[in-house]
């Protein structure tokens, strides 16, 4: 176990490795020159060279990678071309934001769908059953931004019981005002919910199909243990396999919702870093997707051979 | 035999432990089982014999009042005295467990893959006799104690898929065991399982109904199993009790066509017999047919066979038959005639010679940039040849690389070292790399015929392909090609556009055979093709390949691989005998099947339950005990000397020698012909 861990944590390096290269690289080869961005259209050929030159984009390509990950683990992500200020603290900020919103999500999605899906399972066929198998059909096909707008629509703007944006001042903490957390989690939870449900109610549907089932009905087992102690146990991997690749997915997945109500997380950054054309911070931003995506991977693969002996050496 | 020494009249003395009482179940409009009335007396076991269809599983179920999606249409089952189907679910999980429990036919899925064992078994026993955590953690050591587990402390913490399929069953029935139920419900206990451990676990089985008072329902397809294990036997077709006897009385003496008929397509390990199949298909139950439910598969029927109800007749004590011709059974049909002994085959040139065969599997890691699994040695250096026109059959349990041989020389994998020949010319090579006569003279018919054919395809284009791609045939002439080779494996014109889903598991696997054949192919590859059908449609196809092979213009060969030494009995004229990638035993089959042998080939025999089988015969000291070792380390020396019950010691850790006890037969050992002979015929 200990041993697997420890391979994996290399194996995860090795991959960050990659993505930073590869992130790098296409920033680099991206249309649209750097100098144009920051210092205007009407600059002269003269000080865009100088800019060249103060940003080492004459040294080689490889050089500057070296440098610029030499630099990112020091936890110098360089400076924004934009705002004319360092990176890191504002990544920090922005990290918390989003990962406040992703895991507030997350504790609310993952026991309604095991709830749901479990029971939907327990109950195959009945009305309820139906029910939230259309349920989840007709959020999971709605897009993210329309569930957003439409939650604006509804809370904010006809009831008036919930901010429709999430605007916060800078160094601001989205507890000092908690309110505008709700809608933000709930369409984020909402659109994590479908999928999650699914998989919960297919995993127990086959765990009740067992032979293993059986067998605990016919030694006389009651109901209720039949079904939290040997079906859901198996039940569940299919289901937390999917989680944690969605955990990885997580702050990456927040970019619509981040932008619909003005949430200033990373992905929100990450989208403004975009068209403006920053590159430092579009590669930092990129890394710490990458980044959380593979350690989210990690820990649901800790989680699933905790959960399955099966796939312990 | 011991088991004809138990009195019959126990039931008529004692209250039975469990009385079935014209018990009839429904699937939706498919009648499953009709009107079935049985009893059991505590200590008896009672065996129920049945083909796949038969409702022998509905009925062990419906013991236990677990019915799925099955309806009760009539009747009801008394257990112990109480009606089951009264009880609620309240009333059955109590008795669940506690009065009757079950041994399921597939252990490794029986048990649950993420809970350890011991807790699976202590659950239950902490649920029924209300033990504490300590106390029932105690019964549990015991019980692993009680079903021969070495080390039981250890095996407790183990997950079911760190045990091998016969430890798993030796859990399951001390799970089974853990109240002391009155009734023991046995769903094919031994099917999925090797016949060395199978022996061992029928052992254990029979050890525990010699100590106890507990009844045994056994559920089972195997007449030699029933034949060990019971003292009294119900025959069940297609939902209906046909026959009911003393064990011995009624595989002795069947008393109905069906019965009889099962016996005969039994293949046996003792002599070559002529085997003869039923012929036919299961009734529909969704139209239950008025009369004899056998009527339209049965040489005796007559109108008289073709409506009204068919009563039970007492036909001598103990014994009952559903059958209005049963005195007509003894005397009409035929008896079992010894096989005709074929031509020796020694002249004949030889088809496929193999050579110091090699293939290792590299065991792939369980992620990326892993340390790989250690290497499995699946072949270890086999030599054999197969004659022009002969059968020989390559006989091993699971892990023996049978399969791996097989799939060499048909070219589906590649060896890793080694040669084959065929026809003189090396075929070391994939079938795709093979020239296309090659390719079209080495054909293969599989084990699962339900996954073999394409389903999206109709028999013709499934019998025409190979004609169209080795012979080029095209239109009428590939049409009446078709026909004739599908007349040749006994299926007529209608079902040229049938789809495989519309044919039953025989009449898929014909249409496999016919697809093998189509292109007069000069060697055949069997991989087990009987081992998913019932007996019945098993005789007959091995009818049809042996009457394929009479016929073939060109001396067709066949190499068949197979766990089954009844089936190798009757149709392989050599036997290779494997154990751990390597062949111990090669010779005539009537040579390997009589002493002396190989003690693997030895052991083998000596656990294969059969009717009328001297109980000598069954000896236990021939019991192979002990885990088959690791294909990724297998022993030095002989690689059978780890659980050789005749092994001598340290030399048996060196490589044995080649000896021969007859022209063309050898065997690998160290113990001496003669000595070998002295041991197995002092038995």
């Amino acid at each position: 176990m200990i041993e697997l861990i420890i391979r994996r944590t290399g194996l995860l390096v090795l991959v960050l490795l990659a993505v930073s290269f590869m992130t790098f690289m296409i920033v680099n080869v991206l249309p649209g020159d750097v100098t144009a961005v920051v210092l205007g259209d009407t600059a002269s050929p003269q000080q865009a060279a100088l800019l060249r030159e103060r940003l080492g984009l004459n040294e080689p390509v490889l050089g500057r990678y070296i440098g610029w990950l030499a630099d990112m683990l020091r936890g110098n992500f360089g400076v924004s071309l934009l705002y004319n200020v360092p990176i890191a603290p504002m990544l920090a900020g922005r990290l918390l934001n989003s990962t406040i919103l992703a895991v507030l999500a997350l504790a609310v999605a993952i026991p309604v769908a095991m709830g749901l899906g479990v029971f939907a399972a327990m109950h195959r066929g009945s009305t309820a059953d139906r029910v939230i198998t259309a349920m989840t059909a007709v959020t999971f096909s709605v897009p993210e931004f329309v569930k957003g707008l439409a939650l604006i629509l509804i809370f904010g703007i006809w009831l008036q019981i919930l901010p429709g944006s999430s605007l916060l001042a800078p160094g601001q903490s989205p507890f000092s005002d908690p309110a505008i957390l709700v809608l933000p989690v709930a369409v984020v939870a909402i659109s994590m919910l479908p999928y999650f449900v699914q998989i919960t109610r297919a995993g127990m549907i086959d765990a009740f199909a067992s032979d293993y089932v059986r067998t605990a009905i016919l030694k006389g087992m009651p109901r209720h243990v039949v079904a939290l102690k040997h079906a859901l146990r198996n039940g569940i991997l299919p289901a937390v396999a999917v989680i944690g690749m969605t955990l990885g997915n997580a702050l990456g997945g927040l970019v619509v919702v981040e932008t619909v109500f003005s949430y200033s997380g990373i992905g929100q950054l990450m989208v403004s870093a975009i068209n403006a054309r920053d590159i430092p911070i579009i590669q930092s931003t990129v890394m710490i997707v990458a980044a959380t995506y593979a350690v989210g991977n990690l820990l649901a693969d800790v989680v699933s051979i905790a959960l399955n002996p099966r796939l312990r050496p | 035999m011991t088991i004809a020494m138990i009195p019959m009249p126990i039931a008529a003395r004692v209250a039975p432990t469990l009385a079935v009482e014209g018990l009839s179940i429904d699937y939706g409009p498919v009648q499953a089982v009709r009107n079935v009335s049985l009893a059991i007396a505590p200590g008896e076991a009672y065996g129920l014999i049945g083909e796949s269809g038969s409702g022998k599983s509905t009925v062990a179920y419906a013991v236990m009042g677990y019915l799925n999606s099955g309806r009760v249409s009539g009747g009801r089952v008394v257990l112990n005295g109480a009606d089951v189907f009264a009880m609620g679910e309240r009333g059955l999980e109590a008795v669940r467990g506690s009065v009757v429990s079950m041994v399921f036919q597939d252990p490794m899925n029986a048990l649950n893959p993420s809970i350890r064992v011991g807790e699976q078994i202590a659950e239950g026993i902490r649920r029924h006799a209300g033990l504490d955590r300590r106390a029932a953690r105690k019964r549990t050591l015991e019980l692993i104690g009680l079903v021969n587990l070495p080390d039981p402390e250890a095996i407790t913490l183990r997950y079911p898929h760190q045990l091998s399929g016969g430890q798993l069953q030796r859990i399951v029935i001390a799970m089974a065991l853990a109240l002391e139920p009155k009734l023991l419900v046995l769903d094919e206990p031994t099917t999925g399982l090797d016949v060395t451990t199978e022996a061992v676990i029928l052992d254990l089985i029979a050890d525990i109904k010699a100590r106890s008072n507990v009844a045994l329902l056994f559920i089972s397809h195997n007449l030699g199993v029933v034949a060990r294990m019971c003292d009294r036997v119900g025959v069940l077709y297609a939902g209906t009790l046909v026959e009911e006897g003393r064990t011995d009385d009624l595989l002795q003496r069947p008393h109905h066509p069906y019965t009889r008929g099962l016996i005969d397509a039994m293949p046996s390990v003792t002599a070559a017999r002529e085997m003869v199949g039923i012929p036919g298909r299961l009734p529909d139950l969704a139209q239950v047919p008025d009369g004899c439910i056998f009527q339209d598969r049965c040489v005796l029927a007559t109108a008289d066979c073709r409506h009204g109800v068919i009563p039970m007749e007492t036909i001598g004590p103990g014994h009952s038959s559903r059958c209005l011709r049963w005195r007509s059974c003894a005397t009409e049909l035929a008896p079992a005639r010894p096989a005709v002994p074929r031509a020796s085959l020694a002249g004949m040139a030889p088809r496929l010679e193999v050579a110091d065969l090699t293939r290792d599997f590299p065991g792939a890691p369980l992620f990326p940039f892993f340390r790989s699994r250690p290497v499995v040695q699946a072949l270890r250096g086999v030599s054999l040849d197969v004659r022009e026109g002969e059968t020989v059959a390559i006989v091993g349990e699971s892990g023996s690389g049978k399969s791996t041989f097989g799939r060499l020389v048909a070219g589906l994998d590649r060896p890793g070292g080694g040669r084959i020949l065929f026809d003189g010319r090396d075929i070391s090579a994939l079938a795709r790399a093979r020239g296309r006569d090659d390719q079209r003279d080495v054909q293969f018919v599989f084990q699962n015929p339900h996954s073999a054919l394409n389903p999206h395809h109709s028999v013709e284009a499934i019998i025409g392909r190979p004609l169209r791609l080795y012979l080029g045939l095209r239109g009428r002439a590939l049409r009446e090609r078709v026909l004739e080779i599908l007349t040749a494996v006994r299926l007529g014109e209608r079902y040229l556009t049938r789809a495989p889903r519309e044919l039953s598991g025989g009449e898929k696997q014909r249409v496999c055979i016919a697809r093998a054949f189509a292109a007069n192919p000069k060697l055949v590859i069997c991989d087990e093709p009987t081992s998913a059908l019932d007996i019945s449609v098993q005789a007959a196809i091995l009818q049809e390949l042996r009457r394929l092979q009479r016929e073939s213009e060109n001396q067709t060969s066949y190499l068949f691989i197979t766990h089954d030494l009844g089936v190798v009995r009757q149709i392989a004229d050599r036997v290779a005998v494997m154990y751990l990638g390597e062949i111990v035993e090669f010779g005539e089959t009537a040579d390997i099947f009589t002493a002396p042998q190989h003690p693997y080939t030895e052991a083998l025999l000596a656990a294969v339950p059969e009717i009328g089988r001297a109980e000598q015969a069954n000896r236990r000291d021939m019991r192979l005990e002990g885990p088959l070792p690791k294909p990724t380390n297998p022993p030095t020396g002989c690689g059978f000397h780890t659980r050789c019950p005749r092994v001598l010691g340290p030399l048996c850790e060196t490589m044995p020698p080649k000896q021969s006890k007859a022209e063309g037969h050898w065997l690998k050992c160290h113990i001496p012909i003669a000595q070998l002979r002295r041991l197995q015929e002092s038995g």
